[in-house]
């Protein structure tokens, strides 16, 4: 069919908006990138825009060597790690029993969990939970207050309601009792939902701040968006007396802030080209059935 | 099977539902939840009564309303323009590049902000500075530290939002489109007449969770952004439970404050739903 002049009009707009908008998404981190290792002066005075301006990388030492960061980052790595493996054995755990048509209970039961979904204690009171089970500055905390999300379990359910029900029925006829129908058979046929799932946990976990902050006080203890975030609002470093003047007006700037935001994004960009293929794969799935 | 799961939505969803009625107490630590003495509708009046409260409600709703209505078409003109991308490798590139913000967390964002909009040192104002002119406090004034709050909202979530709209997209049969440009119908109408019927459904499913959400500002945007010289408007339910609640410990006070919170999300959901029943398409 041919295209009115009208037509090839409004299909540039439309290519040249999304390609703006694909932009805004990334020059702001090559900014960063550039102002992260370029020499400080440059920083200072302004002259960094995409592209790094002498190259210098001992903010990068600074930040591992001379703040909390890098056992910040170690706590980061274990609550995600233990978080993630945690929440998706739960929520299959939970969503796969409601799966099954037989089930007694079922409808209640997904009813409660939907209904936290609209409704909740809210701040303090689940904090008073917290504080009388004494799990405030632990990893607990964190593990057991994000365990289940009801949004991911109900999508883990639909997609378990929606594998053939012949596949299943053939191999409970060949003998094949719950336990191993769900690890042989159910969690194979369920992987780019598992993927999708896990990385959406994965990245909670990574990212939990409001949670870090109400139950953990503790510095060492914290995550690295935690410990970032402080550094953001610093205006000066505690420590300065054991520097130097050079270091200190070098390293108390922009230069450091980059710095802190490139370390938690960094993780996050190599892992995400990876998944990203399972996850929009999963997300339309999951849509079009729930 | 299902005991670990129920476990966890007994323990820490339904108990600390059964702690609001410290919002009725005058909690303390020593008596704890069950015995402080009742107080009645106290909390509440002083919630409702106090300028400074009404402030904080104010604001949560200013901010929450300003960010659904500029945040929640866009991610559908974002699905229905990458509807219309025909080569597919751009496509892909662009869907994966706008995605990205929604994994950040928000310290990320915060930290981008401030390196572009911060009066001493921010890009922004650098490059001002450069062409002579006068920096802007883009982050101290209040309105233009809302459009950045919402702004931000907006970039971290159109992209990802869009999935669900695409999704929906393609389940739109082709030939109804095909059979519109034989009968002479452009672009723009055919999108009229076409995609956003098709869409009809999950937007308003989207749109009914949207409101329920309301009065839920999120803590984390608001905690990253704000600063002590906007805090007048920038000050929400959430923050403000958290600094005075927490930290403060004025338990009770916050719990009514967030039961409040909690309550208005109900009812707007509930309500939301009813009116879209009478369209037929209620959620439940």
């Amino acid at each position: 069919m041919r295209e009115s002049r009208g037509e090839r009009l409004f299909s540039y707009l439309i290519h040249a908006g999304l390609i703006l908008i694909a932009l805004t998404c990334i020059l702001p981190f090559l900014h960063l990138i550039a102002l992260s290792v370029s020499e400080g002066q440059a920083v200072d005075l302004g002259r960094v825009w995409l592209w790094p301006v002498g190259l210098d990388f001992t903010a990068y030492r600074y930040f591992f060597e001379n703040t909390p960061a890098l056992r910040a980052f170690n706590n980061s790595v274990v609550i995600t790690l233990v978080g993630t493996a945690l929440s998706m054995l739960v929520t299959v755990l939970t969503a796969y029993p409601l799966s099954k048509r037989y089930l007694y209970a079922r409808k209640p039961i997904t009813l409660a969990a939907l209904f936290t979904m609209l409704f909740s204690g809210g701040m303090i009171p689940t904090y008073l939970v917290m504080n009388n089970l004494q799990l405030t500055n632990t990893f607990w905390s964190l593990w057991f207050v994000g365990l289940v999300s009801t949004y991911n379990m109900l999508i883990m359910k639909s997609y378990f309601e929606n594998i053939p029900s012949e596949v299943i029925e053939s191999a409970q006829m060949d003998g094949c009792g719950e336990v191993r129908l769900l690890g042989r058979i159910v969690l194979p046929l369920s992987m780019p939902m598992l993927a999708t799932l896990t990385l959406f946990y994965g990245v909670g976990y990574w990212n939990m701040f409001m949670n870090v902050i109400l139950y953990i006080n503790r510095t060492d203890l914290q995550n690295l968006p935690v410990i970032v975030q402080s550094m953001l609002q610093m205006q000066s470093m505690a420590n300065m007396n054991a520097m130097d003047m050079v270091q200190q007006q070098e390293l108390i700037s922009e230069k450091l802030k980059a710095v802190g935001v490139m370390v938690m994004v960094v993780p996050m960009l190599v892992v995400y080209p990876f998944l990203q293929k399972y996850f929009v794969k999963g997300i339309m799935l999951g849509s079009i059935k729930g | 099977m299902l005991v670990p799961g129920i476990l966890f939505y007994a323990l820490f969803r339904y108990l600390p539902m059964g702690g609001l009625v410290i919002a009725f107490k005058d909690y303390n630590f020593y008596d704890g939840i069950l015995s402080s003495p009742w107080a009645g509708l106290k909390y509440f009046e002083i919630l409702f009564q106090s300028k400074a409260t009404l402030q904080i409600i104010w604001n949560t709703l200013q901010l929450s309303v300003l960010s659904l209505v500029f945040g929640f078409p866009a991610p559908i003109l974002i699905a229905i323009a990458l509807n219309e991308v025909r080569k597919s490798w751009l496509k892909r590139w662009i869907q994966t590049i706008i995605y990205l913000p929604h994994f950040l967390s928000w310290v990320i964002i915060a930290g981008l902000v401030l390196t572009l909009f911060s009066i001493d040192g921010g890009t922004i104002n650098k490059l001002l500075a450069q062409w002579d002119m006068e920096p802007i406090p883009f982050l101290y004034r209040s309105d233009s530290w809302i459009a950045i709050f919402v702004g931000s909202g907006l970039w971290k979530e159109m992209g990802f939002g869009a999935i669900i709209y695409l999704a929906a997209l393609s389940a739109i049969d082709p030939s109804l489109y095909e059979s519109a440009g034989l009968d002479g119908a452009g672009k723009l109408r055919q999108i009229w007449h076409i995609t956003l019927p098709g869409l009809r459904p999950t937007i308003i499913l989207l749109l009914i969770l949207g409101m329920g959400r309301l009065m839920e500002v999120g803590f984390d945007q608001v905690y990253n952004l704000q600063n002590p010289t906007v805090l007048e408007k920038a000050e929400v339910i959430s923050t403000y439970v958290y600094k005075v609640g927490l930290q403060q410990a004025q338990f009770s006070l916050t719990t009514a404050m967030g039961l409040f919170e909690s309550l208005v999300g109900l009812i707007l959901v509930l309500s939301a739903n009813a009116l879209a029943r009478k369209f037929d398409q209620g959620l439940f």
